[in-house]
């Protein structure tokens, strides 16, 4: 391939791609993004060559597989273009169906169509629910794009921002436009993005960098990884742009090696930019000279940290430093560094190409764009959405998650990961902003939206959390490395049935200690779990406490398993699956468990049959006495036709 | 020393029967004196962890620091076992030994030239290295610090620092249980305790015949899948017991 010398060249080279392309030719596209992976998309996929080439299609029929769509809860994903036709949960079985169908004669298979209410069947993405009420502008080229193609990404007007700004426009210019868009930091603390390029612009020091941070150390997201690996070029661009902008021509980017997928696409989109003359010496001709390095993370959260990241560049343990001095001005090397995270960086060419006017129209007052979070949890929709800022967390857990599943009441959502908190339903109008989400005592975070229904243990939660955190802590100083080991065990004893009174107070005591006096981020907001907790939920942990109760039934100490005597149809099933033998019982005797023998596996509540319902858990009231060995069962009425 | 040794005993120490059977085959493969040298000073750190029994497996709390250093004990074990096994094979085959060792710290070479010798690069080749052999051999440890004149200590610090290195040889199938976010309050903690009770190791343990080590990950980006368990890249989700023994059987 010849270098591109120039943006003219780069929109001949855009024209010759669209021209050898036939837009009516049909290409299936099958969602290869993690999730869909795991359902199995890469057997969907070759299950497509083989039969396309079996019928003979294959010079009438493209394949694509393209980055996480989104709509993970539905994988595998598979669009057909030009109609553009939606098919979900696709089976390696289904293919022959969806060529002999759509492909041979056009016409949909209705059943893989989504199903909406009135029983409706949708044919396009867009029109789906879970689409709907997202503006996917970050996104939503994921879908569109093989990740492994150049062309692709150029084909939709990539790198079209890059030559907009090495051809026309000062560094100067690009920062200001930056500035006025007021594009802040989608990696957690939200930092005006403008005004961090604009420090490492002006610090002293020779050379400057500029670095990705896709170590998304949320143990609960997954946002950052979809993006890098689905879209690397737009990372890239938006890196090179702040590059330009600010000065620098070396750039790296952080991504933890559990993302070996995404370390490949980014791998293979650097050598294209580089063939392309996209990077390198001279790129676009503009005399501009920039390239950038990947540096895999070994895993610690820690290490996602400004300071502790650019320490584990070069080459040392990933450890925060007091930051008197900003990474700005002196990070890798003691050179002026600027950090973003990835969809910071995705984010810059739209802002270049459409200008800061129409992102900042976007948004809330002080929050504008888009985030892209991922729903989980305990949510019909599972699956990474991006909406614009100030929709409230109502509409997306219920308008584009869909709910609850099973009918369950709604108790919170966690946002922020382990620096977050919990919002309880009473909040449930809150909007995603930056400064909202921090008044009620959690934060934007990275992305991570957990939502968690009554079967969900809000103590069990900020144990969760510190348990991560007490596992992450670097160590260095005492107030994060002890404080939150204190509080951990204090939560552990909670859980076990052995809280104090005092417990909650002495909690809320360490807790501020540790956000006053820890070095980094990590401690500062570790409290952040368990200060949300109590504030929303303190009557939870008092029947911790208190009553030595779990409301929720998960902390195991505290709740038993007993089998109730009216309601056991002596089926058998729990006492089959008993793995400690501890269920007595017999053919038509009510069957019992014996509180000494059991493990609180909980498979004899988890098997017995919905329709019976009888094994129960009880939490905080004595487990009534067994009935006597060999007493028969109370048949239902009407009993096997129910 | 050898005569003294009883089935549950060792040296004046407890010892479990899993233990014993291990110090045994030790014992039964050190014939010659030097190589008794080598492999004791494996023995040597079992025995100076003078610890009660190993407790019965019991996941959490993963800090209490009694379980921590069984598990590092139980982790010295494993690193003993793979020396034993390496001898045993040099008293066979000493010069096909010799040139496997040799081939392999050419290995090392060839990664550590990949970086130019970059001292700047050493997370990068130690994550290569790891990924070559699954786990980081001492002797490769030593060979770079002493090519790239940066300290052992230095060297054990990343090593133990971040969690993709182990320091020990790791099974031929690995098992993980994604205990993120979504999984936790989708129950993977359920999930995890029904893993280690059918496996019978904790996570971040081998097994004694280097079958399976067990792992706890986060956030795998298949959410929608809840609680997973991978088994050597393949996802499954929630599994339940029977079908969970019959993936674990599948495994040579
Ligand atoms: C303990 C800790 C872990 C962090 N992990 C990440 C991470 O995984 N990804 C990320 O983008 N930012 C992370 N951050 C935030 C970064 O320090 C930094 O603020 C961010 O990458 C800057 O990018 P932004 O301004 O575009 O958000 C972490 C911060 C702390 C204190
Ligand atoms: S606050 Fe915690 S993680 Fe941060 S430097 Fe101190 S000990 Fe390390
Ligand atoms: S909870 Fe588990 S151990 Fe207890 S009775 Fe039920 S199946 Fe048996
Ligand atoms: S939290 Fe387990 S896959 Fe996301």
């Amino acid at each position: 391939m010849p270098r591109l010398k120039s943006a003219t060249d780069l929109e001949t080279r855009r024209q010759e791609i669209l021209a050898r392309r036939d837009p009516d030719k049909p290409c299936v596209t099958i969602c290869s993004g993690t999730g869909c992976h795991a359902y199995g998309s890469e057997k969907v996929a070759q299950t497509f060559a083989a039969e396309i080439n079996k019928n003979g299609l294959k010079e009438k029929v493209d394949i694509r597989r393209t980055g996480c769509h989104g709509y993970c809860e539905r994988g595998t994903i598979v669009v057909i273009f030009p109609q553009e036709i939606c098919y979900l949960r696709v089976k390696p079985e289904d293919v022959p169906e969806i060529i002999e169908t759509t492909l041979t004669k056009g016409e949909v298979v209705e059943r893989l169509l989504y199903e909406g209410e009135d029983a409706q069947r949708i044919i396009h993405e867009g029109d789906i629910p879970f689409y709907k009420h997202q503006s996917r502008i970050v996104f939503g080229p994921n879908r569109f794009i093989d990740p492994k193609s150049i062309d692709d990404y150029i084909a939709r007007g990539g790198y079209a921002a890059l030559a907009k700004v090495l051809s026309g426009m000062t560094p100067e210019a690009v920062l200001a436009e930056v500035k006025k868009a007021n594009l802040r930091g989608r990696g957690g603390g939200g930092f005006p993005a403008g005004m961090k390029w604009e420090t490492t612009r002006n610090a002293p020091g020779e050379p400057k960098y500029v670095i990705v941070n896709a170590d998304e150390g949320d143990p609960g997201a997954y946002m950052d990884r979809s993006l890098l690996e689905g879209n690397p070029h737009s990372v890239l661009e938006g890196l090179t742009i702040g590059a330009y902008a600010i000065g620098a021509s070396q750039g790296f980017v952080y991504v933890r090696q559990e993302y070996p997928l995404a370390v490949e696409n980014l791998n293979v989109a650097l050598e294209q930019a580089r063939d392309y003359g996209l990077l390198g010496e001279n790129i676009l001709g503009s005399g501009f000279d920039f390239d950038v390095m990947v540096h895999r993370g070994a895993g610690a959260f820690v290490s996602g940290e400004s300071s502790a990241l650019m320490t584990a560049i070069e080459g040392r343990v990933g450890e925060p430093r007091p930051k008197y001095i900003r990474t700005a001005v002196s990070g890798i090397w003691g050179k002026p560094s600027n950090l973003n995270n990835v969809e910071t960086w995705a984010t810059v060419p739209l802002i270049i190409d459409k200008g800061a006017d129409w992102f900042s129209s976007i948004g809330t007052k002080g929050s504008k764009g888009t985030k892209i979070f991922s729903l989980v949890g305990k949510v019909n929709n599972t699956g990474l959405v991006e909406v614009p800022m100030g929709m409230t967390l109502r509409e997306i857990i219920y308008d584009i998650g869909g709910g609850i599943p099973q009918g369950r009441k709604f108790k919170a959502v966690q946002t922020g990961g382990p620096s977050g908190g919990v919002i309880p339903e009473s909040l449930i109008d809150t909007p995603v902003d930056f400064d909202e989400l921090t008044k009620v005592g959690s934060m934007m975070g990275s992305g991570g939206m957990i939502v968690m229904d009554e079967d969900n243990c809000m103590v069990d939660v900020a144990r969760y959390f510190l348990n991560f955190l007490s596992e992450e802590s670097c160590g260095q100083c005492v107030p994060c490395r002890e404080g939150i080991y204190q509080m951990l065990k204090i939560l552990n004893r909670i859980c076990a049935g052995q809280g104090r009174s005092g417990d909650i107070e002495l909690l809320e005591e360490i807790a501020e200690v540790v956000r006053d006096a820890s070095l980094c981020a990590l401690g500062a907001t570790a409290p952040n779990p368990v200060l949300s907790t109590i504030k929303y939920f303190r009557d939870e942990y008092k029947a911790h406490v208190e009553e030595k109760r779990c409301p929720a039934g998960v902390c195991k100490e505290l709740i038993s398993y007993y089998i109730d005597p009216e309601k056991c149809q002596a089926c058998l099933l729990c006492l089959r699956n008993c793995p400690v033998e501890a269920i007595t019982g017999g053919k038509n005797l009510i069957h019992v468990i014996d509180q000494d023998k059991c493990t609180k596996c909980s498979a004899c509540f988890e098997v017995c049959p919905t329709r019976f319902g009888a094994v129960v858990k009880l939490s905080g009231v004595p487990v009534p006495e067994p009935v006597s060995t060999g007493t028969e069962v109370k048949r239902k009425r009407g009993g096997k036709s129910e | 020393m050898a005569k003294r040794k009883t089935k549950s005993t060792f040296i004046g120490l407890k010892v479990t029967s899993e233990q014993a059977e291990t110090l045994a085959q030790l014992q039964k493969a050190l014939n010659s004196p030097t190589k008794t040298a080598v492999l004791l000073r494996g023995l040597e750190l079992l025995a100076s962890s003078s610890l009660p029994p190993t407790p019965p497996a019991q996941p959490t709390p993963r800090a209490a620091p009694q379980i921590a250093t069984s598990l590092e004990l139980s982790q010295i074990e494993a690193e003993a076992r793979h020396y034993l096994n390496a001898l045993a094979q040099t008293r066979n085959r000493s010069e096909e030994v010799m040139k496997q060792m040799v081939q392999e710290l050419a290995k090392v070479d060839q990664t550590v030239d990949k970086y130019h010798g970059d001292r700047n690069y050493l997370i990068q080749i130690l994550l290569d290295i790891q990924r070559e052999n699954r786990w980081l051999p001492r002797d490769a440890l030593i060979w770079i610090s002493q090519k790239l004149d940066i300290p052992l200590s230095q060297i054990y610090h990343i090593a133990t620092f971040y969690k993709a290195f182990s320091l020990v040889p790791q099974g031929r199938h690995s098992v993980s249980v994604c205990t993120g976010t979504a999984c936790h309050v989708r129950g993977a903690p359920r999930l995890l305790e029904k893993v280690t009770d059918t496996l019978k190791i904790r996570p971040g343990e081998t097994s004694s015949d280097l079958r399976f080590s067990l792992s706890t990950v986060n956030c795998l980006g298949c959410c929608a899948l809840g609680p997973v368990m991978v088994v050597d890249e393949e996802y499954h989700s929630n599994p339940a017991i029977e079908e969970m023994e019959k993936i674990f059987s599948a495994c040579e």
